[in-house]
């Protein structure tokens, strides 16, 4: 679906009209059209204008507080203070078979702090209205992966980076996905993830991937772990 | 509030939530609880559902406010954009969809005889948008955006091509969006740019 047509899609977007496939199809494009990102956004700011011509009846008073309680008895995981930096040890040329993406690469760390698994449990997923808000922002850098669709989302000013998974199958039962950033041989875990989630899985990756830095993704037992020897599943090119 | 957020502008105050203040999620949802309210009744049209719409889409406020980059969109508009995601899916899951109006719902007007004005003013606003629509443009938006229809229900609905609606759709999001801004111009010449707060 690569035809010129689908740029209209980007007004079908904004006012969340689109439904199956197409919108499967429509965010993948979105992942790597500048342009469509640009006019989903100034589409989103003209549609959200609608939601002023609605008669606005006052919500129940108790709407506020089951807000309020709610939120308070639930930390926003994105606003988690800074965790002290977990390094590992990774085969330089290992890093760089990742970097030219071949798939056979065994991923050799050494054991960390154990206390530190309990970050890990952290896990950064999110749902499809952050897919919008993510493939909205004209300066994201896309860096294109291999072993699933999607791509590798990174900030160029903050060097956030998100994991952008189409299609992604459940992980095994009592297993996680995890995911690695890898620069200069060494690779940080940066969170697991369940996938499987009918609109695209979504990854906030815990660790900022600067720029030469790939990522890479594996199959753990639940829990995650804090060194791997499996090989990855999912890997980026590196990132610009 | 103990202390006094009135005066931030509503991106200040996402950057706030994002730092799990809950005074500052408590200041957003009173400038937009009532907008938010009013968009889920429509699109859900039943008060308890419109009601979780909008303890969903600021709970969705709230989890992902870190992710929200000022220079890139209005906090208004990210808002009321993760209110009407949460108000299709809503819809979609929970009840066949009518288009039309809610019968006279009593506009129950708050107290607040300025947040009145200004949404008065806002809607006006839009609406003379919408009227310089052609009528087909302006039926299709709104019946994507108010009905919580898909393209391709409103194809069949319509009984026209999906490929008509899709255009229709994308030519009336992009008039909209230039008479909104034309509109913005005149209305500098007149006033001060005024803040939602």
């Amino acid at each position: 679906m690569e035809r010129a047509e689908i740029h209209e899609l980007s007004a079908a977007y904004a006012l969340d009209a689109l439904d199956g496939g197409e919108l499967e199809a429509f965010e993948e494009h979105l992942s790597r059209c500048p342009q469509c990102r640009e006019n989903v956004a100034s589409f989103q700011a003209a549609a959200a204008e609608l939601a002023y011509d609605v008669e606005t009846p006052a919500p129940s008073p108790v709407l506020r507080n089951r807000i309020l309680t709610q939120a308070a008895s639930e930390r926003p995981t994105v606003a988690a203070p800074p965790r002290p930096r977990r390094r590992w040890a990774f085969p330089v040329a290992a890093a760089a078979a990742v970097v030219g993406g071949v798939a056979a690469l065994a991923l050799a760390f050494w054991a960390a702090d154990l206390s530190q698994q309990v970050d890990d449990l952290e896990a950064q997923q999110h749902g499809a209205e952050e897919i919008a808000i993510m493939l909205a922002d004209p300066n994201a850098e896309r860096i294109p992966i291999e072993g699933a669709n999607g791509a590798l989302i990174v900030d160029a000013e903050t060097q956030e980076g998100h994991l952008l998974l189409f299609g992604l199958e459940r992980a095994p039962e009592a297993h996680t996905y995890e995911a690695w950033v890898i620069e200069d041989g060494e690779a940080l875990a940066a969170g697991l993830f369940s996938g499987g989630e009918d609109r695209g899985t979504v990854v906030r990756l815990s660790e900022p991937v600067p720029a030469g830095a790939v990522v890479a993704v594996t199959v753990e037992a639940e829990g995650g772990v804090d060194q791997s020897d499996q090989q990855p599943i999912i890997t980026s090119g590196p990132a610009a | 509030m103990a202390r006094g957020l009135a005066h931030l502008s509503d991106e200040a105050l996402v950057a706030l939530v994002a730092r799990a203040d809950e005074e500052a999620l408590a200041e957003l949802y009173d400038r937009f609880g009532r907008i938010a309210y009013g968009l889920a009744l429509r699109i859900v049209r039943d008060p308890a559902l419109a009601e979780d719409a909008v303890q969903e889409g600021f709970m969705a406020v709230w989890r992902s406010s870190a992710r929200f980059v000022a220079e890139r969109a209005k906090a208004s508009t990210w808002i009321l954009t993760l209110i009407h995601r949460r108000s299709v899916d809503l819809v979609r899951r929970e009840q066949p969809r009518r288009a039309e109006p809610l019968d006279a719902a009593p506009h129950e007007s708050g107290d607040d005889v300025e947040e009145e004005a200004w949404l008065r003013l806002r809607r006006t606003r839009v609406q003379e948008a919408l009227k310089r629509l052609p009528d087909k443009q302006r039926e299709a938006l709104e019946l994507a955006y108010y009905g919580g229809f898909t393209q391709s229900e409103l194809a069949d609905r319509l009984g026209e091509p999906l490929g008509t609606i899709k255009s229709r759709m994308f030519t009336g999001l992009a008039s909209l969006r230039e008479l909104l801004a034309e509109e913005d111009l005149e209305e500098e010449r007149w006033s001060e740019p005024r803040s939602t707060s």
